[in-house]
């Protein structure tokens, strides 16, 4: 069997493992344009700050590969599928596929503005290349402008607040990290990071467009009429699904490439996909949505590396979990933070830089925001993916959660594993 | 592989086991300095939950298909092939704390990166084991490794 996988980060890589732990003998290639071997995507902006090396960045030792037959081509960027034939095109080189998996991940989306495309000081914050122009460009003088209050706009924002002499946050929302705070909780975050970290919001806004010289952007020009001086302007506005070879190869796409929502299958029966490019069906409320969070992504990419191979791994419930930290600060969310309708109801304790808020569907939890109280979160996150009726346990949900909100039955055997000593 | 079994009738709420871990897991492997004078303060990876009518220790199952490994973004957490035991490489981590927000039973504790059992590396048996009075904690074969 050939497998190729189109992609080498999370979900690429879960692929490649899950096929290889299947089948032992297949042939597994994994195709990436980028001049590196798996890493962390999420570390660049520590990167960026200095509190990671590059050489620890990798997700796996060097010979991992080649002791588990995984090959890894970098630089080869695809650019057709030919399903009739079933070959990927890189370059110059063909690669046939019996089971192909597309882990393209996103792309990152840039809304028009005047002056901008093309200038040397206008830079994208997504992958290790991308990073390291960044990381050359600042410095202690530079007056950086990130466009965007999102994940990505805020690690952008507060690795350069360690470097640069100021940092502007333009976000066109009246609130920054709209996917992982809700708006009770925002605000509090917001100033933190100005507090901590110098950032400066412009909430509401956006740019409209760039002044420059020659190559280089001097400042920006925001709706509001406000004009700041700019070195080096980050365009983090946000991602979209990397949909484009799949759209070419005729598959079914809807914002993100449509799969089967157990087996991770595309509409073409040989090909598969995971991750950031795909569709998810969240289990919590069965709305489509693109969940491009990490776990997501290596639970996806597991079920397809599983079915590629005649395996019968299969997704048994797919919802959104992310933890991350500004300045010290660490939020943890899980599940409908912004969940709207009758059917939902909420409980908040907040206390100075502590807030815990638990969102409840009847007598399930649906979901939860952390902030500065996330100790044991994972037992939340465990009451939220088994739909655990709330009635069943013993004590207060709010308090720190442990195994003894289970009864003694159920307790013993998550401690035991069922041995009896 | 072999792992720590927690014994919840005989448990006596004492944290002794608490107290061993996190001198185990100290700079200078003494109760007094560790509980007083290290700075960070080291952390005990296990923990005494309940009260004195139950109590039990809980730490790291290192499960067969650990969740933690699975979430963790910077591949920081990793289980070993041949000793099963998940433990955390902490110059990859970055601390964002998604394997916490993953483990089902509460055994991921916080710092400057994750922390969690090691089960003592390089011990013949754990410290919360060895120390525990009551013989809550028993360090026992299990099978199932990888």
């Amino acid at each position: 069997m050939n497998y190729v996988i189109i992609g080498a980060s999370a979900a690429g890589l879960a692929t490649a493992e899950e096929i290889r732990r299947t089948d032992k003998n297949g042939a597994i290639t994994i195709l990436t344009r980028e001049d590196y071997l798996p890493y962390s995507r999420p570390s660049i902006s520590y990167f960026l700050k200095g509190k990671v090396n590059q050489a620890d960045m990798f997700l796996r030792k060097n010979n991992y590969y080649s002791q588990n037959k995984i090959d890894i081509v970098t630089g080869a960027d695809v650019k057709e599928i030919d399903v009739k034939k079933k070959t990927v095109k890189a370059g110059r080189k063909l690669y046939s596929y019996d089971k192909l998996c597309l882990a393209t991940g996103s792309k990152p989306f840039v809304p028009p503005m005047k002056n901008v495309e093309g200038k040397a000081n206008a830079l994208t914050f997504l992958d290790l290349a991308s990073t390291k122009a960044v990381k050359d460009m600042a410095n202690k003088d530079t007056r950086a402008v990130v466009i965007g209050g999102g994940l990505i706009g805020m690690k952008a924002a507060e690795g350069l607040s360690k470097i640069c002499k100021s940092v502007d946050v333009i976000e066109l929302a009246p609130r920054i990290l709209p996917s992982i705070l809700d708006a009770k909780s925002e605000k509090g975050v917001r100033q933190h990071c100005a507090n901590k970290g110098g950032l400066k919001f412009h909430l509401e806004d956006t740019v409209v467009e760039a002044k420059s010289k020659g190559k280089n952007i001097t400042s920006v020009v925001l709706k509001s009429g406000k004009e700041l001086k700019c070195d080096l302007l980050i365009l983090a506005v946000g991602v979209r699904p990397e949909t484009e070879l799949a759209e070419k190869a005729g598959l079914e796409v809807n914002r993100g490439i449509i799969t089967n929502p157990a087996t991770m299958q595309t509409s073409n029966e040989d090909i598969y996909a995971a991750g950031d490019c795909t569709v998810s069906v969240d289990m919590l409320d069965g709305s489509k949505k693109i969940i491009a969070l990490w776990p997501n992504a290596v639970k996806q990419g597991t079920v397809a590396g599983s079915q590629m191979a005649g395996g019968s791994e299969a997704i048994d419930g797919t919802y959104s979990v992310n933890a991350i930290d500004f300045y010290g600060l660490r939020i943890c969310t899980c599940g409908l933070i912004n969940a709207q309708g009758e059917q939902y109801s909420d409980k908040i304790v907040a206390c100075g830089d502590q807030y815990k808020r638990l969102i409840f569907e009847g007598e399930k939890l649906v979901g939860y925001v952390l902030i500065n109280s996330s100790d044991n979160a994972g037992i939340y996150t465990y009451l939220i993916a088994n739909r655990i009726d709330l009635s069943t346990l013993e004590g207060d949900i709010m308090a720190t959660p442990d195994l003894f909100l289970f009864s003694k039955e159920i307790r013993t055997e998550k401690l035991t594993g069922g041995v009896t000593v | 592989m072999k792992k720590v079994i927690s014994r919840e009738k005989l448990c006596v709420n004492c944290h002794l086991c608490e107290v061993y871990c996190k001198t185990a897991h100290s700079e200078s492997k003494d109760i007094i300095k560790a509980h007083k004078l290290e700075n960070p303060a080291p952390v005990s990876r296990v923990t005494v939950i309940g009260g004195r009518m139950a109590s039990v220790a809980v730490n790291c199952r290192h499960c067969d298909d650990p969740a933690c490994v699975n979430a963790c973004i910077t591949g920081a957490m990793t289980k070993d092939k041949k000793t099963g035991i998940v433990s955390v490489n902490e110059n990859k981590c970055i601390g964002c704390m998604t394997c916490l927000a993953v483990c089902p039973n509460g055994c991921i504790k916080t710092g400057n990166t994750a922390i969690k059992c090691d089960l003592c590396q390089g011990e013949d048996m754990p410290a919360c084991v060895k120390n525990c009075p009551n013989r809550a904690l028993v360090y026992v074969e299990v099978g199932g490794n990888d």
